[in-house]
């Protein structure tokens, strides 16, 4: 506070010496709002020290535009514009907060991973170079920063409503931009005149982006640390009741041509966790030669088997930053970015960074009965010695109650069933993830506790078992349903489910779902009204439309723009290499790269010429008035002329005087100028009948040939 | 016709020495049949260069100092009856010549200011209800001090668009002031006769009429007064652009009977310059003297960093291309 005085009032001198840089009042805030805008964009990627400090300027930013406005700090007030101006602070003092701010960011930039603390970076660059505009080419500078801030916001998210934002936003950044020249049209007006623009932008950018060779990226986005979202890599009982709040999207899938299988079938198989600790299940990281090689035999089986059984549909996965995909089992995939694993499930190659989408074969009926190598029999059947002693117990007495594996599993559900077993989403503590607790004592629990009890029992009575997870489900949208296709299924997070797989001779891997028989709504219809009231209830988003899906018409609006979001996934977000490759096939039938090539320039130079008619017969275009006479135009080509070797033509200089300038600046073309200009000025001021305006034309025009010989012998003046 | 002017211009310049170009816009605003109002400081010649212009063009002038207590019918003159004759008789006042000159003018009351200035309008005045046409060429040269000196009443703007150009004399150069100073002897017996009479200055003020003035110089003109009219808005291509709003420009709006007596005084300019047409360097060659007095605002305070609104008006149109911004 105390050094603030004495820095106002050396800025208040600089107005009134030097012609600073002004915005008008209106646009000031215009620019403020479109930096509030563009990084709120981005404002659940920063952290929050940087959120505060750019709050911080933002509020200094305001008052600073605020108090510009009284008519006392060197601004002048013309046709009823305030201007603004926004030169105010000391350099050193921002030179000083910057360099903190950088250090700042370096410091913290091994926790953030290098994207997020560049975005940082930029953030802070954007928000302190709105504290120096001191010429235009600084606020030429601020914008384009907007327009990085902006577009790196949709690194992160690109869903369609998202997208619509960023739009508007850039709307408004380049409304600030245009404001700035034509300061006195209303803004709707301006706004008007940035649509058309856009408008024709956007038809360039479509045809650019249907037909532009899609390049793999010549650098990889570094991709951001946490914000992995979705199931997780280790499973403890209890885990999956804090996803089942999330009404998050995780995948969505459209039945090309088959029908939707009925909800019961619908296990979304992700990760396989045959690894039990004791406290949480996870996946065994040996390597497994023998199980691939015996699982590349089962791969040549189910390739070798006739389409007709299988089920065909394309998956879409929303962003999770992991690698697991979703398929019905048992599923093949023909797709190049996805490896198929030995237990029968899905990986992406590459970490799922942004919606990736891949088309899967599913066969319903086929048995997972790839024979188990020795170390994996071992492992589906290992358990930590007296972990649980209470279930060892009652596996061994099941043991010897009955001989089939299938027995032992079905008088398990039997109990399950039968006794007063609890299903939901707030179950009881458990004192070191004991199973013996759950499974005696608090007898309530969310399918993870259920599925882990149950395989836990089986490997205890000698079957090999082992935990799945991934998504029961899924909401049908038929709003889109056509003769070939049945709508799309949206598989939410709240979807997430965790199942068992018992290993039965001559079947294979046969799924056991333990939370069938607690609660048997959850695998035929999804959660039971009790369960999702208790989620509603526990859920934060309380005003979501999913809560409200008990009225028709919120419900009817929900799913159209889940189908709207589903089609810009599908069309925008998925139109890859591959796609656009198919859809050139479709119009123009089998292309060489060359002909390629000319059907991208073919589109460009079309659109182009589309919106240059557009443009030359559009009235509303400020067009510069050319001279109506032939010697006006004349006289402004020999400027043109000119203003190449560096001799201009100040607006207010006359005929005359500009023959002086010219005189002073290249006397080489002096003379030939002086009688250029002389029968110039006798044509545009002097009364002539039509005969002398000819002839002296004529003379006119051989000048200019002398003078544009006369002009290329001349080098460039400075 | 063209060495009369000539000489006529060396015999004014020759008595208001290193003014050259004053004498000359002095000379321009009678041709154009205008009035003209020098405003300066005391003893900086105004009084010589209004004599002078009378004497050489031999037109008849008579010299009215104005003071505060001046009455309308000691310009105009007065109906006196005459006890002999037993009627009124007309008492002509200081207007009935051919060359009036209104010293200190700002110093007179209002009254007697519109007095002045409505025979000037009119080219007539009305005593007792008779109208007396003045004579012709009637030609006022009114002075002024400049307004912050004590004392005055300031003309108000629709007075001030009467006058068509407004000149200020200025202080001479250091070669002009010693030839004064050695001369003032010589000077003040030195006897110059006219040398233009009253029926050749008609003959010229037509001539000056009748010359040539292409549209391209009307867009010209056109286009200077739309930019001070910016405010109104009424052409707003030419006048909200950028280059005109971050001008800085303040003023008031020139009249249409500016824009006419521009055009007049460009005209009578081409014609000193011995051309029978209209250049835009003789618009702006008057501009700044017809327009300035009829941009300031009324209670403008001159600051010497400032440039003034007719500098910036031309500095806002092209030449060229006047209406197409």
């Amino acid at each position: 506070m105390k050094i603030k005085y004495p820095l106002r009032k050396r800025a208040s001198k600089q107005t009134i010496h030097k012609p600073t840089f002004c915005l008008s009042k209106s646009n000031a805030w215009l620019l403020w709002l479109s930096q509030v805008l563009n990084i709120s964009m981005l404002v659940f990627e920063l952290s929050n020290w940087m959120i505060a400090i750019v709050v911080l300027c933002f509020c200094l930013q305001a008052v600073r535009i605020h108090q510009n406005m009284k008519p006392d700090h060197g601004i002048s007030q013309v046709n009823s514009i305030t201007w603004v101006s926004f030169n105010t602070i000391s350099p050193v003092l921002l030179l000083m907060f910057a360099l903190v701010g950088c250090i700042a960011i370096a410091l913290t930039a091994k926790g953030l991973g290098v994207l997020i603390s560049m975005i940082h970076l930029l953030c802070f660059s954007y928000v302190l170079k709105a504290f120096e505009l001191r010429s235009r080419k600084d606020f030429y500078q601020v914008t384009l920063l907007g327009f990085f801030v902006l577009a790196s916001s949709l690194i992160f998210t690109q869903n369609l409503y998202f997208s619509v934002f960023a739009f508007m936003v850039l709307m408004l950044n380049l409304l600030v931009l245009y404001q700035y020249f034509s300061v006195v049209k209303t803004v709707p007006n301006n706004l008007k005149t940035i649509l058309f623009l856009l408008l024709q932008s956007v038809i360039l950018a479509v045809v650019l982006f249907v037909f532009f060779p899609r390049l793999s990226p010549f650098w990889q986005v570094p991709l951001a640390k946490s914000a992995q979202t979705g199931l997780s890599a280790t499973v403890q009982p209890g885990d999956i009741a804090k996803l089942a709040r999330s009404s998050e999207l995780a995948f969505r899938v459209e039945f090309t041509q088959n029908t939707v299988p009925s909800y019961d079938k619908l296990y979304w198989r992700a990760l396989v966790l045959d690894n039990y600790d004791g406290r949480q299940w996870s996946k065994s990281t040996r390597n497994n030669i023998w199980g691939l090689a015996l699982f590349q035999k089962e791969l040549q089986r189910l390739a070798s088997l006739p389409t007709s059984e299988a089920i065909e549909y394309r998956v879409t996965v929303e962003p999770s930053f992991q690698q697991w995909l979703f398929a019905l089992p048992v599923a093949n995939s023909f797709d190049s970015s996805i490896n198929l694993t030995s237990d029968y499930t899905l990986k992406s190659k590459k970490i799922i960074s942004q919606t990736q989408s891949y088309l899967v074969k599913s066969y319903l009926n086929e048995n997972k009965n790839r024979p188990l190598t020795k170390s994996e029999w071992e492992l589906n059947l290992s358990y930590p010695e007296n972990s649980n002693p209470r279930l060892e117990s009652l596996a061994n007495q099941l043991n010897s109650q009955f001989n089939t594996p299938e027995e032992i599993a079905k008088a398990v559900l039997r109990r399950f069933n039968n006794l007063d077993y609890f299903y939901t989403l707030e179950p009881p503590l458990l004192i070191n993830n004991s199973l013996d607790q759950f499974f005696f004592d608090t007898k309530a629990g969310f399918c993870s506790h259920y599925a882990s009890a149950f395989t836990f029992l089986m490997r205890a009575a000698g079957v090999p078992s082992r935990m799945v997870t991934g998504y029961m489900g899924g909401e049908v949208n038929r709003l889109n349903a056509k003769a070939d296709s049945q709508g799309h299924l949206n598989i939410y997070q709240y979807d997430a489910h965790a199942w068992s797989e018992i290993w039965i001779a001559g079947q294979g891997w046969v799924r056991f779902d333990p939370t069938a028989s607690v609660d048997p709504s959850r695998v035929n219809q999804g959660f039971s009204q009790r369960l999702s009231d208790q989620r509603d209830y526990l859920d934060n988003n309380f005003f979501s439309l999913q809560s409200m899906k008990h009225f028709a018409w919120i419900n009817n609006l929900r799913l159209t723009l889940d189908l709207l979001d589903y089609q810009w996934t599908k069309l925008v977000i998925g139109y890859s290499a591959e796609k656009q490759y198919e859809l050139i096939k479709r119009w123009f039938g089998q292309v060489k790269s060359w002909q390629y090539g000319l059907i991208i320039v073919g589109a460009i130079i079309l659109v182009m010429m589309v919106l240059f008619f557009i443009n030359a017969y559009s009235p509303k275009t400020n067009k510069v008035q050319t001279p109506k006479k032939p010697w006006g135009f004349l006289y402004n080509k020999s400027l043109k002329l000119l203003a190449k070797k560096g001799v201009n033509k100040s607006p207010d200089c006359s005929a005359n005087h500009f023959v002086k300038q010219v005189n002073k600046e290249v006397p080489a073309i002096a003379k030939t100028f002086a009688r250029f200009s002389h029968y110039f000025v006798q044509l545009s001021y002097q009364q002539l009948s039509k005969q002398q305006q000819s002839i002296l034309f004529t003379k006119m025009k051989n000048e200019y040939r002398k003078l544009n010989q006369q002009v290329n012998k001349v080098s460039y003046k400075r | 016709m063209q060495h009369l002017i000539e000489s006529v211009l060396n015999q004014i310049e020759s008595v208001v020495l290193g003014k050259p170009r004053e004498c000359r816009l002095a000379l321009a605003c009678l041709l154009a049949k205008g009035h003209l109002l020098i405003e300066d400081l005391p003893g900086m010649g105004k009084t010589t260069l209004a004599h002078q212009l009378a004497i050489s063009l031999g037109l008849s002038y008579q010299r009215t100092q104005f003071t505060s207590d001046l009455l309308p019918s000691d310009v105009i003159g007065v109906s006196i009856f005459n006890q002999e004759l037993k009627n009124f008789e007309l008492h002509k006042g200081p207007i009935f010549n051919q060359v009036v000159l209104a010293d200190e003018i700002n110093r007179a009351s209002p009254k007697t200011q519109s007095a002045l200035l409505e025979a000037m309008a009119e080219n007539q005045v009305s005593i007792d209800g008779n109208t007396y046409n003045l004579p012709d060429p009637f030609f006022v040269i009114a002075t002024q001090n400049p307004l912050f000196h004590s004392g005055t009443y300031p003309l108000p703007e629709s007075q001030l668009d009467r006058f068509m150009m407004r000149l200020s004399l200025g202080f001479p150069d250091l070669k002009a002031e010693k030839k004064i100073l050695q001369a003032n002897q010589e000077l003040s017996t030195n006897i110059h006769t006219n040398v233009l009479n009253p029926e050749q200055l008609l003959e010229m003020q037509q001539a000056v009429q009748s010359i040539t003035v292409s549209s391209d110089v009307i867009d010209y003109v056109i286009a200077l007064c739309q930019v001070s009219r910016y405010q109104y808005a009424m052409d707003k291509k030419l006048t909200q652009n950028k280059a005109v709003l971050s001008s800085g420009l303040q003023c008031n709006p020139l009249s249409p009977r500016a824009g006419k007596a521009l055009l007049a005084a460009a005209k009578a300019w081409a014609y000193i310059e011995d051309r029978d047409y209209v250049l835009p360097d003789d618009v702006q060659a008057v501009f700044y003297e017809v327009c300035q007095h009829r941009l300031e605002p009324q209670q403008f305070q001159p600051n010497q960093n400032e440039v003034s609104a007719a500098k910036q008006i031309l500095g806002l149109v092209d030449v060229l291309n006047p209406l197409a911004y």
